[in-house]
């Protein structure tokens, strides 16, 4: 039992990381409807951001500048390549936004070199007693993290005029456009969040370990979350994220005693059985919006 | 004749120009002497009055997982062959030159072989052909046109292919020695080999169950994925199953991962890891303590700092640049190439054919004092000429690439009774 609560944990940690950037995902997505294929490179921007921070500010104070950093990032770029695409069918912006994240990737490797980068989190791999079990702190921090950032995003759609806009321009552009939301600053800021939380998502990626220029391909793993939450649900982007990590980590742990015929690293394509899984039985993902088109 | 016919005529004409049929493109190329051989200096020439062989380079040198080795072993080489070039070239007569070709692999196979077919007709030989996978996607092309090559790895399949003039001792003798050395210095009775798939890690993996079947020790093997956050399951079988032994054969920030998190979760069992384990940066990571306390690295050849003539010329050939293990290892593997060169060139026979008649004529290669001269025998059958001295290092905070040597060149009873009679990864 200690076992499957240690693999939860882990599960829940690395789940948090793919929850923040699946909610990058979806941000862009409902504001946009396109996905941007260019999370894995902001997520890296911020990790190595941080990594080169850390040392003068400190790594408190890097992590809220790095997302800062990259959120900008994120903005010019939506407004020198994206923008001038509105209109334009959305399967050409998703092939601009890979454009963008390989030329973004090469900037950021020549800032990480050939060595792992440290990200100078105070963590490490130290442990802490939770109720007799032995938890990594990195893993509580990421939770935390996840779930303050989660509370203010939800606050922010819920309660502030910019977050309504959002909202408004997600459920009908043109009815939006009509009633004064300026549908250009929704598409921008919907880029700067999900480049802020791609940030700091790949901070937590980078602790323990470090960052190299190789891990950008953790980002890939929210693909499946946000298909397995539903497209354009944030709250399902967060519990799809969580739980692509938690069935990872168990089927880790526990596949090569109770299923060994899978093979040894099966857990490497659970995050993508989960999704297949999830299609057969709700094709519009766990919280999506059904389409319902009348013939 | 018709306008049609003219019109066909014409065309012919100028497609079996363009193929080059007419024009005689199939002449050798002014100054040539074979294919990558050239009368003609080299581009950056220490002396204007030798000729010029081409030697090809294929590394890892931007974003795949050992470009950290990849960019040093491509400088050292640069650095060897022109101290070469410096010391009179080959035989008095040619220099070499390996910065004409350099090509990028990412560490993909498929690159690898698009990359190769785009210089190969250009060099002799490669003085690099990094990793084993890569490697394998275009031995048989080098086999078909005989060119020698020096690899960047040390798998065992090397020593059943004539073109590949490997240096040390492969993987899987490397951890036959080391679960020989652990079994003398620590006493476990059982043992795990935690390993990349492939002739990498199945290599290293399978030389440890040999060595664990030969002392009587309980062997499991778990193979696991690249990628530092697909750790979890060899950590937790680590864990779970407590070996008092883990042959580790990965990338150093996996090992990193592996040995932290392990440790972190109360593991207090010993870890060897194969060379490409190892990288300095790791004692800077959050995984130092546990490495310094559990973690031994064995290793085909010295470390940068260590004390013989050819480890103080390339050190001197490097001048101030961060020491790194990368510089050795392709320093060191440049020696049996330079051997076949020379004897190739004092033979007359200036051609592939001729470099490959000289490397099977090697019986011994002055490494200067980096590996024993019976290190560089590619005359004999597999099984004799196979060499199986290895060390192991252990993590040191003041030594210039973090490591020191706790025990040199060996070699121990599991590998000196062991018949090499095929790749080992093959009997995992």
């Amino acid at each position: 039992m200690k076992g499957v609560l240690e693999s939860l944990v882990r599960g829940l940690g690395n789940g948090s990381v793919y929850a923040l950037l699946a909610l990058g995902f979806v941000i862009v997505y409902k504001a946009t409807r396109v996905i941007s294929f260019a999370q894995p490179a902001f997520m890296i921007a911020g990790a190595v951001a941080v990594s080169h921070l850390a040392g003068t500010t400190g790594f408190y104070l890097a992590v809220p500048l790095a997302a800062l950093l990259v959120a900008g990032l994120a903005l010019g770029v939506e407004r020198v390549a994206i923008r001038p695409m509105v209109g334009r069918p959305v399967f050409v912006v998703a092939i601009i936004t890979l454009g963008i994240d390989v030329v973004v990737r090469v900037v950021v490797n020549g800032f990480i070199g050939l060595d792992v980068r440290q990200v100078g989190d105070p963590w490490g791999l130290s442990l802490v007693e939770v109720g007799g079990l032995a938890v990594q702190q990195r893993w509580i921090a990421m939770l935390l993290t996840t779930a303050v950032l989660v509370s203010l995003l939800f606050a922010f759609f819920r309660y502030t005029r910019y977050g309504l806009a959002m909202r408004a321009a997600a459920f009908d552009q043109e009815t939006a456009l009509a009633q004064g939301v300026s549908v250009g600053m929704v598409f921008a800021l919907s880029w700067a969040l999900a480049g802020g939380l791609a940030a700091i998502a790949g901070t937590f990626a980078g602790t323990g370990q470090g960052v190299d220029q190789l891990t950008w391909i953790i980002a890939l793993k929210a693909l499946p979350a946000i298909i397995v939450g539903g497209l354009d649900s944030l709250g399902g982007a967060v519990i799809g994220g969580l739980a692509i990590g938690v069935v990872e980590s168990l089927v880790q742990s526990y596949q090569g005693d109770l299923a060994p015929w899978l093979g040894q690293n099966f857990a490497v394509v659970t995050p993508y059985a989960v999704m297949l899984l999830v299609l057969l039985v709700r094709p519009y993902g766990l919280f999506g919006t059904p389409e319902v088109e009348r013939v | 004749m018709s306008k049609r016919h003219l019109v066909i005529a014409v065309s012919l004409v100028a497609l079996l120009s363009a193929c080059g049929v007419i024009r005689g493109d199939d002449e050798d190329k002014k100054g040539a002497v074979t294919t990558g051989v050239t009368s003609e200096p080299c581009p950056i020439p220490v002396d204007r009055n030798k000729g010029c062989i081409y030697l090809g380079t294929i590394s890892d040198l931007t974003s795949g997982p050992f470009a950290a080795l990849a960019v040093p072993i491509t400088q050292a080489q640069k650095a060897f062959w022109n101290r070469v070039n410096k010391a009179g070239g080959i035989g008095g007569k040619y220099e070499v030159d390996v910065q004409a070709y350099v090509r990028d692999n990412k560490y993909n196979p498929e690159t690898h072989n698009q990359v190769y077919q785009e210089i190969k007709n250009n060099v002799l030989g490669l003085a690099q052909t990094l990793g084993s996978p890569t490697t394998a996607a275009i031995i048989a092309d080098l086999k078909a046109n005989n060119v020698v090559s020096a690899p960047a790895s040390w798998t065992s399949a090397w020593e059943f292919e004539d073109v590949i003039v490997e240096t040390g001792a492969n993987y899987c003798v490397e951890s036959m020695n080391a679960v020989d050395y652990a079994v003398e210095a620590y006493k476990p009775k059982t043992v795990m080999a935690v390993h990349y798939a492939g002739d990498y890690g199945a290599d290293a993996a399978a030389g440890a169950k040999a060595a664990a079947e030969r002392n009587g020790l309980e062997f499991t093997a778990v193979e696991t994925p690249s990628g530092a956050t697909e750790q979890g399951r060899a950590i937790t079988e680590i864990t779970k199953n407590k070996p008092d032994l883990v042959i580790l054969t990965t990338g150093p920030a996996d090992a990193a991962a592996v040995i932290g998190q392990s440790a972190a979760a109360g593991f207090k069992g010993r870890f060897i890891g194969t060379a490409p384990t190892w990288n300095p940066a790791l004692l800077k990571s959050p995984a130092a303590p546990a490495i310094l306390a559990l973690y031994e690295q064995s290793s085909p050849g010295k470390p940068w700092g260590a004390d013989t003539p050819g480890h103080k010329a390339m050190r001197e050939a490097l001048g101030n640049v961060t020491p790194s293990d990368g510089y050795t290892s392709g320093w060191a593997w440049s020696y049996p190439l330079k051997a076949a060169l020379e004897k190739m060139v004092a033979s007359g026979d200036v051609s592939r054919k001729g470099l490959l008649a000289a490397v099977k004529s090697l019986n011994t290669v002055d490494y200067e004092g980096m590996l024993p001269p019976e290190a560089g025998n590619f005359a004999g059958d597999p099984n004799t000429a196979t060499f199986r001295q290895t060390l192991i290092n252990k993590p040191d905070t003041a030594a210039p690439t973090g490591v020191t040597i706790v025990k040199d060149f060996y070699t121990g009873p599991t590998a000196q009774s062991y018949t090499m009679d095929g790749p080992c990864f093959g009997k995992l």
